[in-house]
């Protein structure tokens, strides 16, 4: 929203001390954010009003004209203009030789032979329109030699302010809102508002309210006899600098108490007005309004009827014939006040979000709508002397909002502030604000206004938020908590996560990546796979929840074979399993083909480790038999820890691996993290340590044709000695398997009886299950 | 005889430099101070002298041979230390390593900096029930934030949690009153993509529940924070804010580091950057965890670890970071 600061002025007594530049730094940290401040009008300057004396036609031009001027200089001065509008007796904005436009340095210069001293100006290039049709056109009285900055509001400084940070302030939507918190935080005198006074000795409009549940009041006046509807020029800059085209006295008025009071209004041609209904329209009527476009309604549209048609959407726009026609001499004003949220919804569903929707939608207070039709009679008065009030201000209100009250315990308030502060600086700080304040003993009882009461102002704690802004935010100290040595660890999920993706980014070097919580739509029609599962209302794309975390990140594997031939990456991330939220690690191991076995073994054994060094727990793989057709149907395992199934290490399969890249492999390890925070490390006793040496033996053991590690793990399980105290796989060659014993005693050192004992029954055990041993 | 010995102790020094291997020393060992060597002999000749060559000589003899030896065991040792084996020690390799996303550094370094605050971590789900996002936490049913094109809705009632506040309501049911909690996590908005928009976030979330917590613990732990996450002197603005579940409510901005408070397209050619949505905790959002507002009093904050990330380390385009693009992630390796 933009602001004029002439306009904060007019309503500001004595603000000669304000500084306007700086002010919005502080009204930034004590209301609304700021986004930021400009001068207008300092682009130009030795502008004044000029009267021009004689006017001859170009003799080299069909269009310009050799103009004499009046500038309240001894001789008239000579000027060439291609305006239209020119004639003797007009007076108009010349800027003089060695004046500046945008910080351009007018000079004298020729215009087709003949010599141009300055130039006559159009708003545009003054900067205070768009209008370039022609050069300004000052009113006859106008005194001539005047500077036009003294003459119209030219300088001035404009300030946006961000609208949603206003979100909760209906009372800000205004110029006049925005001058009391200026007022108030500069300690100065805000201005009342001059309003016409309206006798109400005259018939009463038709106006009802079918749904007051939606349209609390609706306030209207009739008003005749109205000749000119020309908008003086101090009003178009006004409008022009906040963002508004100026079209008629009538409309701009309208307008001109938007920005001013915050209300929005509507001038009706009255001649077109019958009698005035407020209520819903009927489901899958066409309407179409005053920008032109047809739009479907619905029965949760709030309309304004004139007789049995439609005038206008309340409170959003009005219809293509409700449109004031030039020719009128009489309007009927609306002033009308709806409930926000039907309004904001009228507006989204139309896809019409307007100034006065904009301002509705914050709860705007009811008891505004006749002032502003009262204030704009006064200012409709000035350009009219002859006005006639043609009717009563009719005024449908059927539930009046009333001010609130709230008891405010000064106890809460200290604590709140850390501090106390005097009665009587609470009390100035919300007077300030316009509220009324009584001091009791322990409290204060504060009536709210109602500009104020319509939902932002309801409880104590909102009296503290005003007290504690005004003031002043940089004025509070900031205090550490007070000691608490109670021990607060009430989750270890944060911690456990950040304990395993710190180890495998460092011992593993693997990147962890983010990613989205669906599926990409793209990516599952490039794997040609398809995934159902909780999905996203209103959208046609990745709008299905992943219920697979390492094949939700084939997008990103996808994204990084362009780059690398093999990467690791890493996250623990959500997905929907069964519509719950399940926490999930993913590990993917990415690679050329011709690497399966060792990428593949790596997979295992980072699990392994994982749970080793962070669990102290082993890990039992077994064979895993996948449903989910993507992955290779015999590569898969299960991650078992003490008979719990913890994951699954999965290979992609190779048709899908060749839709991402060619001669691939992609390993996928998938652990439940909402398990494994679950598990409580084992606490491994310490073991005494033999004081007599161990002794090495390996034995390569020849495995049949066809079979895996699995079966001779199996036979080696089953071999019992008290001799052994541990043994591994080290090595295997072709079919081929090492195993390395470890052996020794507790009570002696072993001789070569007990190891040669120790070989034939492990060389006998071997054969046993027909197996062969290189002896 | 001085002489003699004398030229035993240089032909010996003599011999040993030309040796290169334990053997050639230990040769010369033996000729040198061997039984068949000349000062074997030497001091074997000593008993056939007189009393006064005794005194002259033996002491000298002796202290020769101990010399000799001394000269030949560190000529072993030296021949020991000395490394055999030739490689080029200037080779330089690249390093490989492994990287933890920003955002999840930057978690860390909140949630290290609020734990020595006395904070706790918790966590929430993502997808949630319109109770624990909304309701609970006073926004209306016509809130304009409960809007379906803000929100994700899912079909089958539950959304996508469009901040991480769902954690008040659930630390207060879980853990009660007093409380220190935060927590960080994944958020979604119903947005557009563009450089500075993006439909999955990090915030993390924070709330604190005593008796006589007032606006100033609140603006303690907010600056601690981000003095501690930048460790730079940084330019912070608290101004009023709105939101439902605090009253009153607050924004801190921070000066934008991408353009130094300039103004570019990341704060929206604002100078400052919307970092941390705070407040005291709204009496209605107390009562739906079931904490008594006439007991305790507590402030609760958001901060966009996203956008905290993006300051920290620059970066301009919001995008990357869920992008997974190894080239871009491994710059920011572990801390």
């Amino acid at each position: 929203m933009l602001i004029s600061c002439n306009k904060l002025k007019s309503h500001i007594k004595n603000n000669e001390d304000i500084d306007w530049l700086n002010i919005w730094n502080t009204f930034t940290i004590r209301t609304a954010e700021v986004e930021g401040v400009k001068k207008v009008g300092d682009q130009i300057d030795n502008i004044v009003i000029a009267e021009i004396v004689e006017c001859v036609e170009h003799p080299d031009s069909d269009h310009m004209h050799v103009l004499k001027v009046d500038c309240g200089e001894a001789e008239p001065i000579q000027v060439v203009c291609g305006a239209p509008n020119v004639r003797v007796g007009l007076k108009t904005a010349y800027i003089k030789v060695g004046g500046h436009i945008d910080g351009m340095e007018i000079k004298s210069r020729p215009l087709r032979g003949i010599l141009s001293n300055g130039m006559c100006c159009s708003g545009r290039e003054l900067g205070i329109s768009d209008n370039h049709d022609g050069i300004l056109e000052f009113p006859s009285d106008a005194p001539v030699g005047t500077d036009v900055k003294d003459f119209l509001p030219i300088d001035d400084i404009i300030v946006e302010i961000d609208n949603k940070s206003l979100t909760n302030r209906p009372d800000l939507w205004g110029h006049y809102g925005i001058a009391r918190e200026i007022a108030a935080i500069t300690d100065h005198e805000l201005l009342p508002l001059d309003l016409a006074e309206i006798k109400n000795d005259k018939q009463d409009l038709e106006i009802t309210i079918k749904d007051p549940n939606l349209c609390y009041r609706y306030t209207g006046l009739k008003v005749d006899n109205l000749k000119n509807n020309k908008t003086p020029l101090d009003m178009q800059i006004f409008l022009y600098y906040v963002g508004m085209r100026s079209i008629s006295l009538f409309v701009d008025l309208t307008n001109y108490l938007m920005l001013e009071l915050g209300q929005p209004m509507h001038a009706f041609d009255s001649r077109v007005v019958k009698k005035i209904e407020v209520g819903l329209a009927n489901d899958g009527d066409a309407y179409t309004t005053l920008d032109g476009v047809e739009r479907k309604l619905t029965k949760d549209n709030l309309m304004i009827k004139n007789g049995d048609k439609y005038f206008g959407i309340a409170g959003v726009m009005g219809g293509l014939d409700s449109e004031i026609l030039s020719d009128t001499d009489s309007i009927f004003l609306e002033s009308a006040n709806f409930n926000a949220g039907s309004i904001r919804k009228t507006a989204v569903a139309l896809g019409l979000r307007t100034e006065a929707s904009a301002r509705y939608e914050k709860s705007l207070d009811p008891n505004m709508t006749d002032v502003a039709i009262k204030r704009l009679v006064y200012l409709l008065e000035k350009e009219n002397p002859d006005l006639v009030i043609a009717s009563n201000l009719t005024d449908v209100y059927p539930t009046k909002l009333e001010e609130g009250h709230i008891t405010l315990h000064k106890k809460l308030l200290n604590i709140y502030m850390g501090r106390t502060l005097s009665d009587e600086v609470i009390t100035n700080m919300l007077e300030k604000l316009g509220f009324k304040v009584t001091v009791n003993a322990d409290s204060y009882e504060v009536t709210v206004p109602t500009f104020r009461a319509t939902k932002d102002v309801k409880i104590e704690q909102d009296l503290i938020e005003e007290i504690a802004r005004m003031y002043g935010l940089e004025n509070f100290e900031a205090k550490p908590l007070k000691l608490d040595l109670t021990i607060t660890e009430h989750e270890t999920i944060y911690n456990q996560e950040y304990e395993v993706k710190h180890l495998l980014a460092t011992k593993y070097d693997m990147h962890e990546v983010n990613s989205y919580i669906w599926y990409d739509t793209e990516t599952l029609k490039k794997l040609g796979v398809e995934k159902t599962g909780v999905k996203l209302l209103g959208k046609s794309e990745n709008n299905i929840l992943r219920d697979d975390l390492s094949f939700s990140l084939m997008n990103i594997v996808d994204t990084n074979f362009k780059n690398y031939h093999k990467f690791n990456i890493f996250e623990i991330a959500t997905i929907i399993e069964n519509n719950e939220n399940k926490r999930m690690l993913s590990i993917i191991l990415a690679d050329d083909e011709k690497n399966i076995e060792t990428i593949y073994m790596q997979a295992k054994s980072i699990v392994k480790y994982l749970f080793k060094i962070l669990k102290n727990k082993e890990v039992i793989f077994t064979n895993n038999v996948n449903e989910k057709s993507y992955y290779d149907a015999s590569l898969g395992k299960v991650i078992n820890i003490d008979n719990t199934k913890l994951g699954e290490i999965n290979v992609l399969n190779k048709g899908i691996t060749n839709k991402l890249a060619k001669k691939k492999v992609i390993v996928c390890i998938d652990i439940d993290f909402d398990k494994y925070v679950t598990i409580t490390p084992t606490t491994k006793l310490a073991t005494e340590v033999s004081k007599y040496p161990t002794v090495e033996l390996d034995y390569t053991i020849i495995m049949p044709e066809g079979a895996k590690y699995d079966t001779l793990k199996q036979v080696l399980s089953e071999f019992k000695s008290n001799l052994i105290k541990c043994y591994s796989l080290v090595g295997t060659y072709e079919n081929k398997y090492t195993i390395r014993y470890i052996l020794g005693s507790n009570t002696k050192t072993l001789e070569q009886k007990d190891l040669t004992n120790f070989k034939d029954r492990f060389i006998e055990h071997i054969k046993n299950n027909n197996l062969s041993i290189i002896e | 005889m001085e002489k003699e010995l004398e030229s035993l102790i240089t032909s010996l020094k003599d011999e040993l430099a030309s040796c290169t291997k334990e053997a050639d020393i230990l040769n010369v060992k033996s000729k040198y101070v061997g039984k068949k060597s000349r000062i074997t002999e030497i001091l074997g000749n000593l008993k056939n002298m007189t009393v006064e060559e005794k005194r002259k000589y033996g002491s000298l003899i002796n202290n020769t041979k101990k010399e000799m030896e001394s000269i030949i065991a560190s000529s072993l040792e030296s021949l020991e230390s000395k490394a055999n084996i030739t490689f080029d020690d200037t080779l330089d390799y690249d390093i490989e390593n492994g990287s933890l996303h920003p955002v999840t550094i930057v978690a860390k370094e909140v949630t290290d900096c609020l734990k020595k605050m006395g904070f706790t971590v918790v966590s929430g789900p993502e997808m949630e029930s319109e109770y624990y996002n909304f309701e609970a936490l006073n926004v209306p049913k016509d809130h304009p934030a409960r809007d379906m094109q803000d929100t994700y809705y899912l079909d089958n009632g539950m959304l996508l949690r469009t901040q991480t506040s769902d954690n008040q309501i659930r630390g207060m049911e879980n853990y009660g009153a007093p409380l220190r909690i935060c927590a960080p996590g994944r958020t979604f908005r119903n947005e557009d993509l563009d450089a500075n928009h993006e439909n999955t976030f990090f915030q993390i979330e924070g709330m604190v529940i005593d008796e006589n917590i007032s606006i100033e613990n609140l603006m303690y732990v907010m600056q601690e924070l981000l003095s501690e996450v930048f460790k730079t002197d940084l330019k912070v603005r608290l101004r009023p804010g709105f939101f439902p579940f605090t009253e009153p409510s607050y924004e801190m901005d921070m000066s934008c580091v991408i353009c130094g408070g300039k103004g570019c397209p990341t704060c929206k050619n604002g100078g400052w950057i919307e970092l941390i949505g705070c407040g005291m905790v709204h009496p209605n959002v107390l009562r739906a965890g079931g904490v008594d507002p006439e007991k305790y009093t507590g402030f609760a904050f958001g901060i966009g670890l996203t956008r905290l990330a993006m300051m920290k380390y620059k970066i301009s385009d919001i995008r990357v970071l869920n992008s997974g693009d190894i080239r871009y992630l491994k710059n920011f390796d572990i801390k």
